[in-house]
């Protein structure tokens, strides 16, 4: 019924070339003659320039009419000192239009199955959703969806695993989009998630893992952020959530956990970029996935995939003093940076986080590392700065299918490597 | 790998650096090759300080050259030494390997090389730079290039009905390529003067074009970028008025919004004057 009734107003914003903003529209109750009779007289008050959906006509029927902006005052006062009583049923005309239209397009750019969604352009968060939906439904035995939480905001938390069996199986974690603003990584992970379903049971090295090991896949890791990417600001990094006594929104959740937290590499200011957070795991979108660790307890290698830089990094960032596994690490780094490069001759540097990119405190993979989790690897995924975070839809495909070549060099030495 | 070999330094110099540095087992010179992952820099040696270094020279070099088709991106660093006298300020010396901003319209080989010395006095922006380059474009085809993008610039219909470049998406459409190509220019003198031994600047996008003039004096171009800040993170508004005429150097103002105001740095201020805080005339 409502969307009718927008159409109807959706069709005079076109025919007569108005908007609507502040507009609302008032759901009246009028509890006798007298009262209907009232309300019949504005309709005759032709300066409101009331437009009423449902005509007053008796006791008891409500009587729906938009309101413009100039005359919601006006309208409310008279209503209330008839004591007529009435709801507002629609705070702002054109939010709604505004909302629906969107949703109008959306929904003609929705895609009917993974194979005809859109991998080389970027996505909204629904439309995520919705491919998460749809590649579980077309692959039931392999992939499920999990919800580790909900996010300060209130959405839910989605993570993929696939598995061909087995009980609570030495697991491969990877995480996209932990910061809002890197695209191209949420992208690389539905690129993922459908590359697996893809070569399970084709490519036979991958079968082979897939076969002994479990895969989660969180591919976007900060659902708050990146609607705030779509909606508000690109450039958004951090959660979205409110810290009281002060008027900056957001932690950095790649400071925020429990490891060196708050030492230097991070920021006490919560107006900045690399706030930490009042504590360690005060973010939920953090603390949901160190909860899921956690209780888990058998994940073997953690990926955690930002952009940009081009750089494959393995802990630690708070501190110089050397990983105890760094020579391990150091050899599947430069095999898995092989790899990605022999495809489309991306150079990337690799090292600890410390030595080859900065000091950062707290940040996901020394946690993970400091849980016994050896293969913890920090990408970041392209440019080198030409484009940085708005790296162009058209590198989104061959960026996926190079970092996919490093990924399975870290799962094929987990693998063969158990511990 | 490759096995560092540090050089032996200067009798004075190593006197001056111990009694300055902590006693660790320290290179005071860091010889670093780009095929090897960067080792624990010497005490007081920023990461990454080569690259840096780097980029920070070839914003000097590109503002200099004042040639909006003939930019110059870092390819690679090949050879390069660093060192920090925590009185004095930090010094690099570095080899490095670039390529043309725009790949696109290629055929011709594009790798040029430079040399140059980078000097942050006592960590203060705006290092001093001395930079050659060579296997650059031949004048000539710069400036056919040149007045090819006035023209094209020329060409714009004002007002711009446009907001962001690029898009969310990372898309620019063809016929505002040379206006992204302008405000790189003119952010290149902006980035060098900002640029630290610990901080440095890749530009984002052109968030807001408040005006665009052209006539047959040059191209008066007025707007706002936004500069992502390493290793701080931050996104840093900087409103930017450039004049440029083919051939002549770049004059440009600019004005950044320092502080961080609570709410996303997109949030532009509109209200404020814009305070031209540099003329450049060279």
């Amino acid at each position: 019924m409502r969307r009718l009734l927008i159409l109807s107003v959706l069709l005079q914003a076109v025919l007569g070339n108005e908007n609507f903003v502040g507009h609302q529209v008032l759901r009246i109750s009028a509890a006798d003659e007298a009262q209907v009779q009232k309300v019949k007289e504005l309709e005759f008050l032709e300066h409101l320039k009331l437009d009423f959906w449902r005509d007053p006509v008796r006791p008891g029927l409500p009587i729906d009419v938009r309101v413009p902006f100039s005359s919601i005052q006006a309208v409310k006062v008279f209503l209330e000192s008839q004591g007529i009583s009435y709801d507002i049923m629609i705070e702002d005309v054109q939010s709604l239009l505004d909302e629906e239209q969107e949703q109008m397009s959306n929904f003609q750019a929705r895609a009917l199955s993974t194979d005809t969604f859109n991998y080389a352009t970027y996505h909204t968060l629904d439309e995520i959703y919705e491919f998460i939906d749809l590649l579980v439904a077309e692959n039931p035995q392999l992939v499920s969806k999990i919800q580790i939480g909900n996010t300060f905001e209130g959405r839910p938390i989605y993570v993929l695993k696939f598995s061909t069996g087995g009980t609570n199986r030495p697991a491969i974690w990877i995480d996209t989009g932990i910061h809002s603003r890197e695209w191209v990584t949420q992208a690389s992970g539905v690129w993922f998630a459908k590359k697996i379903t893809k070569d399970y049971g084709q490519d036979p090295a991958f079968t082979a893992i897939l076969d002994n090991l479990d895969i989660f896949l969180e591919i976007v890791t900060n659902p708050d952020g990146f609607a705030y990417t779509h909606k508000t600001n690109r450039m958004w990094r951090k959660t979205r959530s409110r810290t009281q006594g002060s008027l900056c929104v957001g932690a950095d959740p790649n400071r925020n956990w429990d490891a060196g937290f708050g030492l230097a590499g991070a920021s006490s200011n919560p107006c900045s970029d690399t706030y930490h957070g009042k504590s360690a795991n005060s973010e939920v979108e953090v603390k949901s996935i160190v909860d899921f660790v956690t209780n888990h307890g058998n994940i073997k290698a953690f990926i955690s995939i930002h952009s940009y830089s081009q750089l494959l990094l393995y802990p630690y960032g708070y501190t110089s003093v050397p990983a105890p596994d760094k020579e391990e690490l150091d050899q599947l780094a430069k095999s898995a940076v092989t790899a990605l490069t022999s495809l489309y001759g991306t150079k990337y540097t690799y090292g600890s986080i410390i030595d080859t990119i900065y000091q950062a405190s707290g940040n996901t993979v020394d946690w993970t590392y400091s849980q016994g989790i050896k293969y913890s690897f920090t990408f970041e995924l392209r440019d080198t700065g030409l484009r940085g975070f708005l790296l162009p839809a058209s590198q989104i495909i061959p960026t996926a299918e190079e970092t996919w070549l490093a990924l399975l060099t870290i799962m094929d030495h987990t693998f063969k490597h158990p511990y | 790998m490759q096995p560092r070999r540090p050089l032996p330094p200067t009798p004075l110099l190593w006197l001056l650096l111990s009694l300055a540095l902590p006693a660790a087992a320290v290179a005071p010179w860091d010889r670093e090759r780009t095929d090897v992952p960067a080792r624990p820099p010497a005490a007081g040696l920023p990461r990454g300080i080569l690259q840096l270094a780097a980029r920070a020279a070839l914003h000097f070099f590109n503002f200099r050259a004042s040639s909006p088709s003939a930019l110059r991106v870092l390819a690679a660093v090949q050879e390069g030494r660093a060192w920090v006298d925590p009185q004095e300020g930090c010094e690099v010396n570095l080899v490095f390997s670039t390529e043309r901003y725009n790949p696109e319209e290629e055929g011709e080989e594009s790798l040029g090389k430079c040399s140059a010395r980078v000097f942050f006095k006592n960590q203060k922006p705006r290092p001093a730079i001395n930079v050659t380059c060579m296997g650059l474009t031949e004048k000539i085809k710069r400036q056919e290039r040149d007045n090819l993008l006035y023209k094209q610039v020329k060409q714009l219909k004002n007002p711009l009905n446009v907001i962001s470049i690029p898009d969310s998406h990372g898309h620019i459409d063809p016929s505002l390529r040379p206006l992204w190509d302008l405000a790189f220019l003119g952010s290149s003198y902006v980035m060098w003067e900002k640029t630290t031994q610990f901080l440095n600047y890749y530009l984002v996008q052109i968030s807001r074009v408040k005006q665009l003039k052209t006539n047959d004096d040059g191209i008066d171009f007025d707007f706002t970028v936004l500069l992502h800040e390493f290793s701080t993170q931050e996104i840093i508004p900087c409103q930017i008025h450039l004049f440029w005429y083919p051939g002549k150097p770049l004059k440009v103002q600019y004005h950044c919004q320092e502080l961080q105001s609570p709410e996303e740095a997109s949030g532009i201020d509109e209200a404020s004057a814009m305070a031209p805080t540099e003329l450049s005339n060279f």
